[in-house]
């Protein structure tokens, strides 16, 4: 709560080892909040909240921002100094052993080796955001917190950030990411929550769109005749098909008319609104 | 609650310290103000002199002054005529010659979080392990040595300045302990007074031109000494000096005190856009 506002209420959802969450939600629907929260940078006013094993409260939230990476929604480099010593500043910050060697290790990750001595000023948006995902990874985290990790870059630079997001879950990282677009959403995520305030669904993609389907099924039978029914969810589908079979017809193809995404998130937030 | 780490204050100081290097704008004005501060005081005792023709012992200005402060200020002992006003004056200048610098360093200071939000580097900086109180030390240490280096350089051009243009043995008079103690103890302690409380501010305001304007206020109080000892109205001695520095001290202590409490991570984050 921020004073009297609700920013987040009765959100319950975890991260596993190696998974993708995504968070989805309009603006203001409190993602970044959550993240914050989850970085340790701000203590709910109610509720729990537990990171890698660490309740987090105000006395742990120190070690528990210790233990997480964060990609902030801007990059926020100091843009007078190079990269090399952006990273190098945050690596001693979190207090890593040999810092020097943490950064040429993140730079690798990020595919920004060749690149440490220029200045993070005149670097392109994508490669800033690389720059950033590598201060994020500094300290080997398990878990990482990226907020809206492609917003604003060209499709290019938007692939490669994916694929590096994909690349960190196959390190057996547990990553929560937000985002407005919910094409990457599908692509990256293994399960997504969606947010307004409130959690109002947090399932795998394929369940989020089938869930409330509210769509049809298309039933072709022997000899080309079709038949179409309205259905509210995919869980009605057998026992439309086990009627037809009583009912002596012969089914070739059962073809649920799959919605989009998007059609299921907008049906989510929309009956909210 | 975690220990107070050093290697973090050093790692944030060190990286404001080579932003201010590689930032001209900051380091010329502050330099020249140096010089600026240094104008007066040759002004008064060279070159007003050498235009009208007189000696300040001729002129009969700051005779009586001087005269005046004879048992109060030991530096003055032993002196007479022209090395004696002129002594009498580098002595009351040095309180402006001490202040300058401290306004330089102050303008870094109120950008020292302000500074940090605005270019958006303030949210990964806060998800680091700092602490509060080592955010705090680091944002006023770079400040600090930067106002020190610059103090003690003035004092070393008043004192090249009296050894090139002054009556003989007048820079020996000069660099005793009441010198010592106005740009060794008190100096340092009220720039750091002035720093904390700019960092404070800083902190609080979301515009860097209100925490200057808070600052000036600290400097208000020194500047109105200096005129009264200007006009003969108080002679500050070595005793009062002392006295001063050891109320900075308690001050410093308060500010520290206070600066931790007043720093909210939560309302910096989610009330400055």
């Amino acid at each position: 709560m921020f004073d009297a506002r609700v920013a987040v209420r009765d959100v319950s959802l975890s991260v596993n080892a190696g998974e993708i969450v995504t968070l989805l939600g309009p603006n203001g629907a409190g993602k970044t909040t959550t993240m914050r929260m989850l970085a340790g940078l701000i203590l709910p006013t109610a509720g729990r909240i537990s990171i890698d094993g660490i309740e987090l409260t105000d006395a742990t939230a120190a070690r528990a921002r210790g233990s997480v990476g964060l990609l902030t929604e801007a990059p926020g480099l100091w843009e007078r100094l190079s990269v090399h010593i952006n990273l190098l500043t945050y690596a001693r910050l979190q207090g890593v052993g040999d810092p020097a060697a943490s950064v040429s290790e993140a730079l690798t990750h990020v595919d920004l080796l060749d690149r440490a001595n220029e200045i993070a000023g005149k670097l392109s948006k994508g490669l800033k955001q690389r720059v950033a995902i590598a201060r994020a990874l500094l300290h080997k985290p398990r878990i990482l917190l990226l907020d809206e990790p492609t917003a604003g870059l060209d499709p290019a630079s938007a692939r490669h950030v994916r694929d590096l997001i994909l690349g960190l879950r196959s390190e057996g990282r547990a990553i929560l990411v937000t985002t407005h677009n919910l094409g990457e959403a599908e692509e990256l995520s293994d399960r997504i929550a969606v947010l307004k305030t409130d959690l109002l669904a947090f399932d795998t993609p394929a369940k989020l769109r089938n869930a409330r389907a509210g769509g049809r099924v298309i039933i072709e039978l022997e000899g080309g005749a079709r038949r179409e029914f309205d259905i509210a969810a995919t869980g009605e589908i057998p026992a439309i098909v086990a009627k037809l079979v009583a009912d002596g017809a012969r089914i070739m193809r059962v073809t649920p008319d799959q919605r989009s995404l998007e059609d299921a998130y907008l049906d989510l937030v929309g009956a909210e609104r | 609650m975690t220990p107070f780490k050093w290697y973090r204050v050093t790692a944030l100081a060190g990286k404001d310290a080579r932003e201010l290097l590689r930032n001209p704008g900051a380091i010329i004005p502050a330099v020249l103000m140096v010089f600026a501060s240094l104008f007066p005081l040759f002004l008064v005792i060279f070159l007003v002199p050498m235009i009208m023709g007189k000696t300040l012992e001729q002129s009969g200005e700051f005779s009586e002054e001087a005269a005046n402060a004879v048992g109060r200020i030991p530096e003055l002992a032993g002196l007479s005529g022209n090395a004696l006003v002129q002594t009498f004056l580098f002595h009351q200048f040095s309180l402006l010659v001490m202040l300058v610098p401290i306004v330089s360093a102050t303008t870094l200071a109120t950008h020292a979080v302000i500074g940090e939000k605005q270019s958006k580097a303030l949210e990964p900086l806060l998800a680091t392990p700092i602490s509060t109180i080592e955010l705090l030390a680091a944002k006023t240490l770079t400040p600090f040595l930067f106002a020190l280096a610059l103090t003690w350089a003035a004092a070393a051009l008043e004192v090249a300045g009296a050894i090139a243009l002054g009556e003989p043995g007048v820079w020996r008079s000069i660099v005793g302990p009441r010198l010592l103690i106005l740009f060794g103890v008190l100096g340092p302690l009220v720039v750091l007074a002035s720093l904390q409380v700019s960092v404070i501010t800083s902190s609080r305001a979301s515009d860097p031109r209100s925490a200057q304007q808070l600052t000036a206020l600290l400097i208000l109080p020194i500047t109105a000494v200096f005129v009264a000892q200007l006009l003969g109205l108080v002679i500050v001695g070595p005793a009062a000096l002392l006295l001063g520095a050891l109320a900075c001290l308690i001050l410093n202590v308060v500010l520290a005190w206070i600066g931790v409490r007043v720093f909210q991570r939560e309302s910096i984050l989610t009330r400055w856009r």
